[in-house]
């Protein structure tokens, strides 16, 4: 059986998990491989939520906001917009490959732009292969 | 010799410098001699591995480790003094969180040593030699400490009961916590002693104000105003998401603090906090402002986790 | 945790359009096996009245303190079940929804995979719901007092509006009249209506009303605290300056807009050629019953020119949205003071979109105003005409629907001004905490939906000050205001959401990284104890003081770190 990843997804309530939720209406099919935690914003997100999900074995993580001015709390999106970087610099120094973690920007209409990014994304994470982190430190503590 | 507290103090991948804290404590560490042996402490006493191991078990009162696991001789000790002790207190960065020994985490053992026996300019090319750690000599087997492919904590190897953190732990910490110690009044297993349980700028004498960041300087870019907060003028301290304990010495004394007594309590992972919070207040709104104001840290994963590499939520390079 | 609990999972079956894809049986077999677990059932129509039904029997004959339910999208209906917990006796946000619909049976094919993906996602939701806490609505007091800032007609009909429904108001006005920009205009447009009238009628009722409380050459100097729950404080010149204090529950923002300085169009040579004007000098001369030139003669010639700072790249790129029918007032104006006087409009395009426009414009032409039209990247070209000319300036137009190069006369050139934002306008949107958009304006809740409420609760907008509009639209949102304020301080009271953002003291160290995070200035830091805390009232959790406090003090209710840590678990479980 070939490998199948498996993406941990944060959306914002307002924009983009309602753009899931039209894919979901509109009946735009797409690959089955990415969970959902629902927030308010992405301000919510916490770059540790991000590395427990590679921690405990996610392949990937997705996190999708409103575009940028359009935030249902005006600012939030940008509180993400500067972490993001940040927590890509750091992944990388971490060996994570670039793909495995991923911003986009999905607005509550944009249904089809949802279901293709996760299509995208699943696709280059398959490609990659199973994230080692998880039994690479499990291996950690039973040899040295 | 069963009234007298029985005690080790041992380093494991250290600098000394938790040792010397210890010393630092002054008179003291006189009072301490005083109601107790000190059957273990390589750098002060002549205790000796065979003494320990002749020990029974939980015959020491209290083990206090320093420094991290990175060979086999740091575990080998470790599990050692855990058999023969009651308690055993994680003492120190190193030994609570990997320590500045765990920066090694983000390289591999294959490059430490290329770059340490291998591609040196003081090493003859071609005439290089890379330990290894068992050799045969006139029959016999000769073995020295392996030499771990990465760095661990203290209690990724042996159970731990208390941590004090710093690097080192300031002395009247250390007093305190070994106070507590002798007088039998310890918090929960587990529990961080010898700190307090907010941030350091709680005790910072710096005052603190509008927090929004349009560019970030090095330290020794600017001479940064010895009343306000650092972290305002654009010097990036990691005091936000530093535990407090230590006096806030350095940021008193116009450095900003770097972060070596550990997370707040509740939080999992330094580094990635100290992220959100510093990236949270550049104020921007446009990703390549961002990008060019964040290009102002650099090596910002090194700062973050400058002790915690070991402790980060990922713990150590992942690179195939 | 969840060992401790007593968790009843419903999977629905949504009739076949989650049924179809994914196996309810399965997944609510594979719930009852997880610790914490009580009852788990797979059901047809979860909203339906006996799937309700179901909940509520099960929480009381069971005794679960949570639910899970596994059915559409919570957007749907997490209301609806919340209801069920209540009608059985238990706090509604013991509930968790899992989207096994919109975002699985309605999105995956394969029944394998669309499964496993449900068992996931409620793994996740009973994970997460161990961690609910009990939440409650709260209400705090709503002081019926309002202050308006700006004397202008917004200010005043919302003033008159608040006062006529029980308000005490403070009405605030910078300058030692009432009026503001309508009280410089002569006549409005397109029914030329005596502005005066308005004017002067607006005054003498504000004035005359006892619950208004008029406050001329005053500004407003502080103003803090939350909605229901403001105090503010008003400096008013004079014989010394007296500050006075007063608490409101709410404020309206009135105002409105400046005037744009021609002079920084060059090319115009506003400043330097003597009769050219801007509109609202004209507007003096028409209060005084007097068209003429410097030179005190009436114009034989007038030529206005639109679009002076607006619609442009250098100076402002909106529409100032009243100049096309002021100017058509002008010439109709013109026409009426001057008889015989040739007047020309220079435009860009004509912006006639309101009640009366088109007739109004339609006049104009009829009345024999000569219409030029200019491109948008292009200007008329102003120049001193020669002594040979019988007018004071000639006017080169590119005129478009021509395509030729049109010269005319003129002796009177009315320039007219953009609106633009009030110099102070950062000023005023910082002390009541509101934003301003790229071109000064303060930017409304929704534009759509929400054109007077902001972001900040209990503060609205009203007129030009959100962005340039006329008398009709001016005075629709000043009425707006006042009715939104009245409604929700019809009770007394106003309930604030379950949800938001709490500090722990004590685990706050005071290092002030979350006080300028806040899009609502929900956070306050007390000098004296070194510790920033949340106004719960105003806090819409966002949740991003939570994720920036680098010692983790801040708790976002219902997104805690414990909850959301466990919905990760649970996907990867």
């Amino acid at each position: 059986m070939s490998f199948e990843p498996t993406i941990v997804g944060f959306l914002c309530n307002w924009c983009s998990y309602t753009g899931a939720d039209l894919a979901g209406t509109s009946r735009i099919h797409y690959a089955p491989n990415v969970r959902v935690i629902r927030v308010m914003c992405t301000a919510r997100i916490d770059p540790t939520f991000v590395l427990k999900a590679l921690h405990d074995g996610a392949d990937g993580v997705l996190i999708c906001g409103c575009h940028p001015g359009d935030c249902h709390y005006s600012e939030g999106n940008y509180k993400m917009m500067r972490r993001y970087p940040l927590l890509k610099k750091m992944l990388a120094d971490y060996g994570i490959d670039e793909a495995r973690v991923r911003l986009e920007w999905v607005s509550a209409s944009e249904g089809q732009r949802f279901a293709d990014i996760v299509d995208d994304m699943t696709q280059r994470v398959r490609e990659l292969g199973p994230s080692p982190i998880k039994e690479g430190l499990a291996r950690d503590m039973a040899e040295r | 010799m069963a009234d007298k507290l029985q005690i080790a103090i041992y380093w494991g991948a250290a600098c000394g410098g938790c040792d010397v804290a210890v010393l630092d404590t002054n008179e003291f560490i006189l009072d301490v001699g005083a109601v107790a042996d000190i059957r273990l402490w390589p750098i002060a006493a002549d205790g000796k591995y065979k003494d320990v191991e002749a020990m029974e078990d939980d015959e020491l009162d209290l083990s206090i480790y320093n420094g991290a696991v990175r060979n086999s001789e740091n575990e080998h000790i470790a599990r050692l003094l855990r058999q023969k002790s009651k308690l055993l207190i994680a003492f120190g960065a190193c030994a609570y969180m990997g320590g500045i020994p765990g920066l090694a985490n983000l390289t591999t053992r294959d490059k430490i040593f290329d770059t340490a026996y291998v591609d040196n300019a003081s090493i003859e090319p071609g005439n290089h030699k890379i330990p290894r750690p068992e050799t045969e000599i006139d029959g016999k087997v000769l073995d020295i400490p392996a030499f771990y492919r990465r760095v661990y904590r203290l209690d990724h190897v042996v159970d731990v009961d208390y941590y004090i953190p710093g690097c080192p732990p300031q002395p009247d910490q250390v007093k305190a916590a070994l106070l507590a110690v002798v007088k039998g009044e310890l918090p929960a297993k587990g529990s961080v002693v010898g700190a307090y349980e907010h941030a350091l700028c709680e005790d910072c004498p710096r005052t603190r104000n509008e927090k929004k960041i349009t560019r970030f300087y090095r330290p020794w870019e600017i001479i940064a105003d010895p009343d306000t907060c650092l972290l305002e003028q654009g010097v990036l301290c990691a005091g936000v998401a530093t535990r407090s304990g230590c006096g806030a010495r350095c940021p008193t004394s116009g450095i900003p603090c770097r972060g070596c007594y550990g997370p707040a309590p509740g939080v999992v992972d330094q580094g990635a906090k100290l992220a959100s919070a510093v990236a949270s207040i550049v104020d921007s709104k446009d990703p390549e402002e961002i990008q060019t104001i964040l290009e102002g840290l650099p090596d910002f994963t090194s700062f973050a986790y400058r002790y915690g590499v070991a402790s980060s939520l990922l713990q150590r390079s992942h690179r195939p | 945790m969840t060992d401790e609990c007593k968790i009843g999972v419903y999977v629905c079956n949504c009739g076949t359009n989650i049924a179809k894809v994914v196996d309810c049986d399965a997944v609510a077999e594979f719930a009852l096996d997880q610790p914490g677990v009580t009852v788990a059932k797979s059901y047809k129509y979860m909203c339906s009245n006996p799937g309700q039904e179901m909940i509520i029997e099960d929480i009381k004959a069971e005794g679960l303190d949570r639910v899970v339910v596994a059915a559409c999208s919570p957007r749907m209906h997490e209301p609806t079940f919340r209801k069920a917990l209540q009608t059985a006796g238990i706090n509604p946000y013991f509930l968790e929804m899992a989207n096994i619909r919109e975002q699985c049976s309605w999105v995956h094919d394969d029944p394998g995979e669309a499964t496993g993906k449900a068992r996931a996602l409620t793994m996740a939701a009973v994970r997460r719901v161990a961690y609910h806490e009990p939440l409650e609505k709260r209400s705090v007091d709503m002081n019926s007092n309002v202050l308006v800032i700006g004397g202008g007609v917004v200010g005043m009909t919302a003033a008159l509006e608040l006062a006529g429904g029980g308000s005490r108001v403070y009405l605030v006005e910078r300058e030692d009249h009432l009026g503001g920009n309508v009280a410089r205009v002569d006549l409005t447009a397109p029914f030329l209506d005596s502005a005066r009238d308005v004017v002067t009628s607006l005054v003498t009722r504000v004035t005359e009303n006892p619950r208004i409380e008029v406050l001329l050459e005053s500004e407003v100097t502080s103003f803090e605290g939350f909605v229901g729950n403001f105090e503010t404080k008003v400096v008013t010149k004079g014989n010394g300056a007296v500050s006075s204090e007063f608490q409101v529950g709410n404020v309206v923002v009135a105002t409105g807009y400046q005037q744009f300085d021609a002079s920084r169009v060059t090319h115009y040579g506003y400043g330097k050629l003597p009769n050219v004007i801007t509109s609202f000098e004209l507007e003096q001369m028409l209060r005084a019953g007097c068209i003429e030139t410097k030179e005190g003669r009436p114009p034989h010639y007038v030529a206005i020119i639109h679009c002076v700072g607006s619609r442009s790249r250098e100076f402002h790129p909106y529409c100032s949205r009243v100049c096309c029918m002021t100017a058509l007032k002008y010439a109709h104006e013109v026409r009426s003071a001057v008889p015989g006087c040739y007047v020309s409009d220079i435009y860009i395009d004509m912006h006639a979109f309101g009640k009366g426009h088109e007739d109004f414009y339609r006049g104009a032409s009829e009345a024999k105003t000569l219409f030029l039209m200019y491109g948008k990247n292009d200007h008329p070209v102003i120049r001193k005409a020669g002594p040979k000319d019988d007018c004071e300036m000639l006017i080169e137009v590119n005129e478009k629907l021509s395509g030729e190069v049109i010269e005319i006369p003129a002796d009177l050139v009315i320039l007219m001004v953009g609106m633009e934002a009030q110099a102070d306008s950062e000023a005023t949107a910082r002390l009541v905490n509101i934003s301003r958009d790229k071109d000064g304006w303060f930017i409304e809740s929704h534009p759509k939906l929400d054109p007077v409420a902001t972001t900040t609760d209990g503060v609205y907008i009203a007129g030009a000050c959100a962005a340039p509009k006329d008398i009709p639209d001016s005075v629709a949102q000043a009425r707006a205001a006042a009715g939104r304020i009245l409604a929700r301080s019809i009770h007394g009271t106003i309930e604030v959401d379950a949800v938001f953002a709490e500090i722990d003291e004590e685990k706050c160290s005071g290092c002030r990284i979350c006080n300028d995070l806040c899009p609502y200035s929900a956070i306050d830091f007390d000098e004296e104890k070194k510790r920033s805390t949340v106004i719960s009232a105003v806090c819409k959790a966002c949740g991003a003081c939570v994720a920036a406090c680098p010692s983790g003090a801040i708790t976002a209710r219902h997104f805690t770190d414990r909850q959301i840590n466990a919905q990760i678990e649970g996907v990867l479980a």
